[in-house]
C-alpha cells in the first residue's frame, strides 16, 4: 500500500516537470550578507536597496542572462548583524552550505576585507562595492575587486588640488575619530601642505559627540576660506545644522560622509547648497546613459534618492557581474577572467580593473547645486563648475 | 577663551543639550527609583517617540510640537503594555531590589532588540530627517534656530511641571514615597500599582517627547537610542539613582561638561571627562554627586 502510494506521488512528480514550460528555468542564487541590524544598519539601506532594484529590474525583463540563458535571479540574504567575522561565517555558509551560484557584497570595508579571505579561500569570485580603503591594496588580487575610486590616499590630494585651483588660501578641519576619516586626514594634510595652504586650525571629535557649538565657533574664529569636516552621517546633520545656526561664512564647505543621503537634503534643503562632498558619480551627466534611468528607477521605486556612493557603488557592481556572467556563464575560473579582463558599460560609465583596483573612474567631488548633485571635479568628468560663496 | 567661555552661544547650547539630557534622565528615573527596573531601552523608547514625530509630521504636514500628546500617549501605552505584560507579576512577588534590577535588564535588553528591528523591519533602516521649524533668529551675538528654542522651552516646561507635580500634588508625594521606601508606602495605604502604572506611563512618555523635539534637529533611525540610553544612566548615576531631582541638574551638569570642556580642552577630551565624572562619581559618590545620600 506505502509503496504503491510513493510511486503514484513519483508518477505525479514526473508528469508535473514534464509540463514544466520550458521558460521555467532554475534561478541563479545569489549569496550576501547585509548590516541589518547593529553599528553599520542605518548605512546600508542604500547598499541593499540598489541590490533589490536590480534584481526585480532583471527579473521583469526575463532574467539574467547566463552565457546565453535566461534565468531569473534569487536572492539568498543574511543579517550579519554589522559584524565583519559573522559576516565571514554566513559567507562560508552561503558557499558551503546554501550552494549559490553568485556573491554579491556586504556593507562597509571591514565587511569587505573579511570577505575577501572567505573569496580566496574558496576561489570564489566576488565584486566588491562600499570598501574604502588603503588597506584593500593589500588583499590578494584575483577573487575579489573594488570598483570604488573614494580611496583616502587619492582624496587627500584631490581635495587639496580642487581648493587650490579655488583659490582657497586657508581651511579649517574638523575630523571623526573614526577610521575613515582618520585615513582621510593623514592623508589630506601633507597634501594640503604641499598645495601651500594654511590649515588655521584641526581638531578631532568623537562619534556620540551631542553638541558641536563649541568646535563652530573655533571655525569661525579662524576665519578660514575653506571648512573641512571630514565626517560620518549622524554627526555631519550635527555639524551642518549647527554651521548653518552659527553663520558660519567659508567660502566652501567640504563634508566627508552625509550630504548624499536623502535624508540630508530633506533635513536641510536650500540650506546645504554648495556643500560638497565625497562621490564619484551623478545622474546629471550625460555621458554616462545608464546614469539617469537608475536614478528615475531608484526614486520611482523607493521614493528617495539613492546614496550617490554607495547605491551607485552597488548597482555598479551588479551591472559589472552581469555583464561578466552574460559572457562567461557562472564557471567561477571563466568568470574571474571576465571580470578581471572585461571592459564595463556602468551607470558610472567605463569600468575596467588593475588588480584588485578600478583602473578608469576618477576620484571625484560633487556639490549641490539647488535640486541637484553635481559633479564638480575633476574637469573631466564634471557636469558643472565649483560654486564658491 | 574667556570671550567664548562667557558667550551666550556656549550658554544656549549647554541649555538646549541639558535640558534634552534631563528629560531623558527623567524617564529613565521615574522607572528605576519606584520599581527598580534598569530600562536600557530607554534610548529606543526615544526612538519610538522620533519615528512618531517624523511620521506625524510627513503625513500631515503639522508640527511635530503638535502631536507631543499623541507622542506622549504611544510612549505612555508602550510603557503600561510592557508594565502589564511583563513586569507587574515580578513586582508583585515581593523580589529583593537585585533580582529585579537584573531581571529586568536582560528584559528590557531583549525588549530593546526588538523595539529597533521592528521599527527596521516596518520603515527600513534608512535616515530619515524633516525640515521644520528651522529658521536662525538671532538675538545680538546670539544664534537660535527655531527648533532648538521649542525643544528647549518644551523640555524645561515639561521638567518644572513634573517637580511641581512630584512636590506638591498628592500624587507626585505618592511616587516620591515609593521612591523614598518602597515597603513604608504600602503600610502607609499607598495603592503601588497605581503608582507604578502613573511612573512607568510618565517615564516612556518624557523619553518619547525628548525623541519627538530630537527628530525635529537630528536624523532619525531605528538605531539612534542607544547613545541616549548611555547618557541617561550617566545622568542618573551622576545624580543618584532614583534622584528625580539630583537627576535633573545632573543632566545639566553633563551638558555643562560637555560644551565648556570642549572649549577648554578639545573635543577628544569631551568622552574621557564624561565617562571620567562617571567613573570618579561611582567611586567616590556612589549615592550621587547631588543629593546628599537621599532619594526624592
Amino acid at each position: 500500500m506505502k509503496r504503491r502510494h510513493l510511486l503514484g506521488l513519483a508518477a505525479t512528480a514526473a508528469m508535473t516537470l514534464a509540463a514544466l514550460p520550458a521558460a521555467a528555468a532554475d534561478p541563479v542564487r545569489i549569496g550576501y550578507t547585509m548590516a541589518r541590524t547593529g553599528l553599520f544598519a542605518a548605512a546600508a539601506p542604500s547598499q541593499e536597496q540598489a541590490y533589490t532594484l536590480w534584481q526585480e529590474q532583471v527579473n521583469a525583463r526575463g532574467g539574467l542572462n547566463v552565457a546565453g540563458e535566461m534565468r531569473p535571479v534569487e536572492f539568498v540574504s543574511y543579517d550579519d548583524e554589522s559584524d565583519p567575522a559573522k559576516s565571514a561565517q554566513l559567507y562560508e555558509r552561503l558557499i558551503t552550505s546554501d550552494n549559490v551560484d553568485l556573491l554579491i557584497a556586504p556593507w562597509g570595508t571591514p565587511h569587505h576585507l573579511n570577505l575577501a579571505g572567505v573569496a580566496e579561500t574558496y576561489g570564489f569570485p566576488v565584486v566588491g562595492n562600499t570598501a574604502a580603503s588603503v588597506a584593500i591594496r593589500e588583499v590578494a588580487p584575483g577573487n575579489i575587486w573594488f570598483p570604488t575610486s573614494a580611496i583616502p590616499d587619492r582624496i587627500g590630494p584631490e581635495l587639496a588640488a580642487m581648493l587650490s585651483e579655488a583659490g582657497v588660501g586657508s581651511v579649517s578641519i574638523i575630523a571623526n575619530v573614526l577610521p575613515f576619516s582618520q585615513e582621510n586626514l593623514g592623508f589630506l594634510t601633507p597634501a594640503l601642505e604641499a598645495a601651500g595652504i594654511e590649515i588655521r586650525m584641526s581638531e578631532n571629535y568623537p562619534p556620540d559627540i551631542g553638541d558641536m557649538t563649541p568646535l563652530i565657533t573655533q571655525i569661525k574664529a579662524a576665519g578660514a576660506d575653506a571648512v573641512i569636516a571630514l565626517t560620518y552621517p549622524a554627526d555631519a546633520f550635527l555639524y551642518a545644522g549647527q554651521a548653518r545656526e552659527l553663520g558660519v561664512e567659508a567660502k566652501l564647505q567640504f563634508m566627508l560622509i552625509g550630504p548624499t543621503i536623502d535624508a540630508f537634503h530633506k533635513a536641510f534643503g536650500p540650506a546645504a547648497d554648495g556643500i560638497v562632498t565625497l562621490a564619484h558619480w551623478s545622474p546629471e551627466q550625460a555621458a554616462w546613459p545608464r546614469a539617469k534611468p537608475f536614478f528615475d528607477a531608484y526614486v520611482a521605486r523607493w521614493g528617495q534618492a539613492p546614496d550617490y556612493l554607495d547605491s551607485a557603488l552597488a548597482y555598479m557592481s551588479l551591472e559589472i557581474l552581469e555583464q561578466a556572467v552574460a559572457k562567461a556563464g557562472l564557471d567561477r575560473d571563466a568568470l574571474r577572467e571576465a571580470i578581471a579582463t572585461g571592459t564595463f558599460d556602468t551607470i558610472n560609465g567605463e569600468v575596467r580593473f588593475d588588480g584588485v583596483q578600478n583602473a578608469v573612474t576618477p576620484t571625484a567631488f560633487v556639490q549641490r547645486q539647488g535640486d541637484k548633485m553635481q559633479l564638480v571635479w575633476p574637469a573631466a568628468i564634471a557636469t558643472a563648475p565649483l560654486a564658491m560663496r | 577663551m574667556l570671550d567664548s567661555l562667557l558667550s551666550a552661544q556656549l550658554l544656549f547650547a549647554a541649555a538646549v543639550l541639558g535640558s534634552i539630557y534631563a528629560l531623558v534622565g527623567l524617564g529613565l528615573n521615574l522607572v528605576y527609583g519606584t520599581m527598580r527596573l534598569l530600562n536600557i531601552a530607554h534610548g529606543d523608547i526615544l526612538m519610538i517617540g522620533a519615528f512618531s514625530a517624523y511620521w506625524w509630521f510627513t503625513l500631515t504636514g503639522l508640527s511635530p510640537l503638535i502631536a507631543l500628546p499623541l507622542v506622549a500617549a504611544i510612549g505612555a501605552g508602550l510603557g503600561l503594555a510592557l508594565y502589564f505584560g511583563l513586569f507587574r507579576r515580578q513586582l508583585a512577588q515581593g523580589l529583593p531590589p537585585a533580582a529585579i534590577e537584573a531581571r529586568s535588564l536582560l528584559l528590557f535588553f531583549g525588549v530593546s532588540v526588538v523595539l529597533q528591528n521592528v521599527v527596521a523591519f516596518f520603515f527600513s533602516s534608512t535616515p530619515r530627517a524633516y525640515r521644520h521649524l528651522d529658521e536662525v533668529v538671532r538675538i545680538g551675538d546670539l544664534a537660535m534656530t527655531g527648533n532648538r528654542i521649542a525643544a528647549l522651552v518644551v523640555a524645561v516646561t515639561l521638567l518644572a511641571g513634573m517637580l511641581v507635580f512630584l512636590n506638591r500634588s498628592l500624587f507626585g508625594i505618592e511616587i516620591r514615597a515609593l521612591i523614598q521606601h518602597r515597603e513604608a508606602a504600602r503600610v502607609v495605604g499607598i495603592n503601588v500599582d497605581r503608582v507604578q502604572m502613573v511612573a512607568i506611563a510618565l517615564g516612556f512618555a518624557a523619553a518619547a517627547i525628548a525623541g519627538a523635539l530630537l527628530s525635529m534637529t537630528e536624523q532619525t533611525s531605528p538605531f539612534m537610542g542607544f547613545r541616549f540610553t548611555i547618557a541617561a544612566f550617566v545622568v542618573i548615576i551622576l545624580g543618584g539613582l532614583g534622584n528625580i531631582r539630583g537627576g535633573i541638574i545632573a543632566g545639566m551638569l553633563l551638558a555643562v561638561i560637555e560644551i565648556y570642556a570642549v572649549t577648554i580642552f578639545s573635543a577628544e577630551a569631551r568622552s574621557i571627562l564624561i565617562y571620567g565624572a562617571f567613573v570618579a562619581a561611582l567611586l567616590i559618590r556612589p549615592q550621587g554627586l547631588i543629593g546628599f545620600g537621599k532619594r526624592g
